[in-house]
Parts: C-alpha cells; structure tokens; sequence
C-alpha cells in the first residue's frame, strides 16, 4: 500500500520503508551508531528530497537510539556522566555547525565540502579501525590477550580531571567534550548522529571499555539528534513526520535484534564489521565524487 | 503566467468572429483532485466539442495543462582535479512545476514556431520568465525539462482523440509527486496553424485530510510540530524496548 507524504509531497510504499528503518536500526542496535550516514543516501536514493531526508533521519535516530539505550542501561552498560558531558558539548556544537551550514552555502561550496569531509571522515576512521580490529583479532587467535594496558598519553597531563566510573575512568574532561562539539557540528553539517566518529573516538582516544561505549554513545546521539529535529523542524520545515513514523516502527523493532545480535558478538569481530561497513560507504561516495556521472545536470526545484 | 492569460483572453476576442460560428467548449472530469494519505496519482479526462465544425480547413486541438509557477535551480557538475563536482548553475525564474501537452498531431506540424512560443505549446517551448546565470542558459533549460520528463511532470502525448466528428478527450495522467497549487487547463483549437479558439480552465490539487492537517500544523506551528516529532520517537523507542523486555 503506498502512503502519501505531506513534507514530502510524495507516496511511498509502506513496507520499503519500514524495511528500511528495520535495517538501519539494526546496525543501530548492533554498533551503537545512529546509522545516519546510510539512512540519508538511501532516502535520497529513494526520491525523498534531500533537505527531508536529511532532517527527517535525525528524529530515527532518536527513536532507534532510545530504543537500544533503554537496553544498554538495564544491563548497566551506559555511562551516564560521560553521556552527559559530551552531549552538552554536542548541542554546542550543534548550533556552531548550523552557523557554519549556513556560512558555506552563502560560499556556494556547500557540495564539495559536505562529500569531500564525508569520504575523508569516513576513510580515516574506517582504515583506522578495521587495522586496528584486525590487530586485536590477530592477537586473540595467537592466544594471547587482547586486554589494552592503561597507556599514559599526553590527553593525562590535561587539567579538569573528572570521575567517570562507569567507564573506569579518571580523565580530564576536555577530550570528551571536545568529541562532543566535533561531533555536533558534524551532525548539523553532515546530517548525520556521529556516532560511527564518536564510538571509535572513545574506544581509542578515551580507552572506554567497549561494552559502556555502545550505551554512551547513544544516549548522546539521542540528545543531539532530539535537538537537531526540533532545529529542523523550525528552520527548514523539512521533518516529514509520516515517512518519521514509518521509518521508526521499523527502526526500534530493528534496534532491539541488532542488540541482541550485538551481546553476542565479540567486541573485536564488532569493530571489524563497523569498520567494513564505514569503507563501504566511504567507497561508495568516493565512486560517487570521481566517476562521471551519467548525467552531468541536476535540478533543485523551489528554495527563493 | 500572467502574460500567457491575457495571451489566451486576446485569442478569444480576436478569434471572435470566426468563434461566432465555432465556439469551443470543454470540462474535466474533476475540478478538484484532493491527495489524501492513499494518493498515487490520478488520472483527469479533459473533454470537449467544436460546435459548427466547419469542413474547410485542418482542425487541430491542443491540451495544455500547467502546473503552479515554481523557480528551479539546475546545476551542473564539472570535472575539477578528478573530483566531480557542482559548480555552474543557472536558476530558472516562474516555470511550470508541472507541463502536459496532449495533441492530435506533433505541435511541430500544428502551426509555426512563433506562435507555438508565444502561447508556450510544446516542452520545447517552455520559457521560464527570467534566468539567473552566468552561463548561456540553454543547456540548463534542456537539462530542466529532461529531469521534469524523467520525473513524469512533464509530458507530451498525441493523447487528443475524437469521438465523432466534433467530441474529442484526452487522459491527464497526474503522478503522485506533483506539487500543490491551482492549474490550468487550456484547450486549443487550431485551423490552418491559428489559435481560433481557446478556452482556461482552473484545475485545483490540494492536500486533504489528515495529509493537510500535518502539514499546516508543520508550517503553522514548527516548534510543536518538531517537539511532538521527538516525543514521537521517544514514545515509540521506549515501547519497543518495554515489548522486547517481556519477550526476554
């Protein structure tokens, strides 16, 4: 059955669409990130006009992400203090990528700095993890343990040292809010949770234990995400709240088996797949940047 | 917009003499089409007589249907170090959002080119008011109405049929993404290459029901709208994980 959309000013079909936010819910629940960055491509895919899929993504994420951290806090493994921390950088950053949105496109390069950053950001942490995942995968066939000793870097010389004991962790606070503000402003500007940046970004730079990573960096995703809807929402007008309603009841069902799935996987044969998966779109937008297109024309209808 | 009405108005006085003894008359199906939570499309039936068909002469008869004048921005991406990337633009000022001609003889073979021009018969003769570019034009004007082709808003058909010597219909197919707004429905008749007839219709596409409520709610009241969207989701993410607990 095929269902209008009135932001978005056409009909889709209701099970593709459920399917689709079942499927991204699933890495959702599996990795702990929102999913974002393959939810928009594909909506836009779809036919649903970038500026709608952009915003409307950000409010399934909320969803999928409330969902999976419900979870993760029954079983204890959230870090609510860090969360906390970080998502208050986060709607910082949030506002300052907003500003910044608005700054480029005045520019006219808008395009080239939003694909260029995608495909960067996206090589980078994906090689980083997959060489680090394999490593650890390496080690733990070898017999011995993958267990990370508790390094001494430059980030411990940092004043403001807080508790976190969630994470078993005794740092300065200016790493994880400075994550937090990156990630704020790659969301606005990216239209994306940023959690495939903030799950390695605590794995390697914060050394959190994996199992406290996934519930920390939803719950911070939610925070961001909520923020950026409500800004889209009053900004743009661009937040269909069917194709949103649609997309989330595929979403949190998907969000809760990705979770399941997830307790049962070991932490290093979870980075590895994240990993696979974040080249796999780094590629794909690559492909996208240096192939000539079929059609070298585009068209935007409205805007003034 | 404008000027193409009083275009069609002037037709009608000038072609009044002749009109006294062939007048053109025509409807829709509907007058309104209301899009509503199952909307796919539809499909209009513009219908007509000639009335005192006179038998000199070629009869031709031209549909024209218009969508709401929008501004489109056409860009075109360039090869630069490698990388593929948008960089010249033209914005392409009060066009149809939506265009579809149906005839009874390719527009070409109808009459001449400047009268096709000014009346704006035929894709090819879509002229937006103005354009903002600092390049020729044309290519963005071609590039526009091959995506508007592609996307099922613009069309043209040899789709005029008769019925009889002086009834004639034709299908206005309508696809699920056309834009809102009030329509025009024009109907030409031509002999010998001139308009010697032509009657304006309006055609209304509105959102209804729950459709229309959510989006006025959307653009009425945004601050709500985007807060009951995050409660949304808040909602239905805590009863997920309330309805997966039990299943545990």
């Amino acid at each position: 059955m095929e269902i209008y959309l009135p932001i978005a000013e056409m009909s889709v079909h209701w099970l593709i669409v459920i399917g689709l936010g079942a499927a991204i819910g699933f890495l959702s629940g599996l990795f702990g990130v929102g999913g974002g960055f393959l939810l928009t491509p594909l909506l836009i895919f779809y036919g649903v006009p970038s500026a709608v899929a952009v915003a409307t993504t950000s409010s399934h994420i909320t969803a999928s992400s409330i969902s999976g951290a419900i979870t993760q806090w029954r079983k204890r493994a959230l870090d609510l203090k860090m969360g906390a921390v970080m998502a208050v950088a986060g709607l910082a950053g949030t506002v300052l990528g907003v500003w910044l949105f608005t700054y480029m496109r005045r520019q006219g390069q808008m395009d080239l700095m939003v694909s260029t950053s995608y495909v960067l950001l996206l090589g980078t942490v994906g090689g980083l993890m997959l060489n680090e995942s394999l490593g650890a995968l390496r080690a733990a066939r070898g017999g011995a343990p993958a267990a990370r000793r508790a390094q001494h870097t430059w980030m411990h010389g940092l004043p403001f040292k807080m508790r976190f004991r969630e994470s078993r962790l005794y740092i300065s606070v200016i790493p994880p809010l400075a994550i937090g503000l990156f990630v704020g402003v790659l969301s606005a500007i990216m239209g994306v949770g940023g959690g495939f940046v903030i799950v390695p970004a605590m794995i390697y730079l914060l050394r959190m234990p994996t199992n406290v990573v996934m519930g920390t960096s939803l719950f911070q995703i939610i925070i961001v995400t909520a923020a950026t809807t409500v800004l889209q929402a009053t900004t743009n007008f661009s937040v269909d709240i069917m194709l949103a309603g649609l997309l989330i009841i595929g979403g949190v069902v998907g969000a809760q088996f990705g979770v399941r799935v997830g307790a049962r996987l070991r932490g290093e044969q979870l980075r590895l797949l994240l990993a696979l998966l974040v080249l796999a779109v780094g590629a794909r937008l690559l492909v996208g940047l240096v192939v000539r297109p079929d059609d070298p024309f585009s068209i935007q209808i409205g805007g003034q | 917009m404008k000027g193409r009405v009083y275009l069609v108005a002037a037709a009608l006085i000038f072609a009044a003499p002749a009109a006294a003894s062939e007048d053109l008359v025509s409807g829709l199906s509907q007058d309104t089409v209301q899009i509503t939570s199952n909307y796919t499309g539809a499909d209009i039936v513009v219908f007509g007589a000639i009335e005192h068909l006179e038998d000199t002469g070629i009869n031709d008869v031209v549909v024209v249907v218009r969508g709401p004048d929008a501004s489109v921005t056409v860009h075109k991406k360039d090869n630069v170090l490698g990388i593929w990337i948008s960089r010249d633009q033209a914005k392409l000022l009060a066009i149809p959002s939506y265009y579809y001609l149906s005839s009874t003889r390719p527009v070409d073979q109808i009459a001449a080119k400047f009268t096709l021009v000014r009346y704006e018969i035929g894709l090819q003769n879509i002229a937006p008011q103005k354009v903002v570019s600092h390049h020729d034009p044309e290519p963005f004007r071609q590039a526009l109405i091959r995506h508007m082709q592609q996307g099922g808003l613009y069309g043209e058909q040899l789709g005029v049929e008769f019925s009889g010597p002086t009834l004639f219909h034709t299908h206005v197919p309508l696809p699920a993404e056309v834009p809102t707004g009030q329509y025009n429905v024009e109907v030409y008749l031509f002999r010998d290459g001139n308009v010697i007839s032509a009657q304006s219709t309006p055609l209304y596409i509105d959102q209804a029901g729950l459709e229309r409520r959510l989006y006025n709610f959307a653009h009425l009241s945004p601050l709500s709208y985007g807060l009951s969207t995050v409660l949304m989701a808040v909602l239905l993410g805590w009863l997920s994980s309330l309805v997966f607990r039990r299943a545990d």
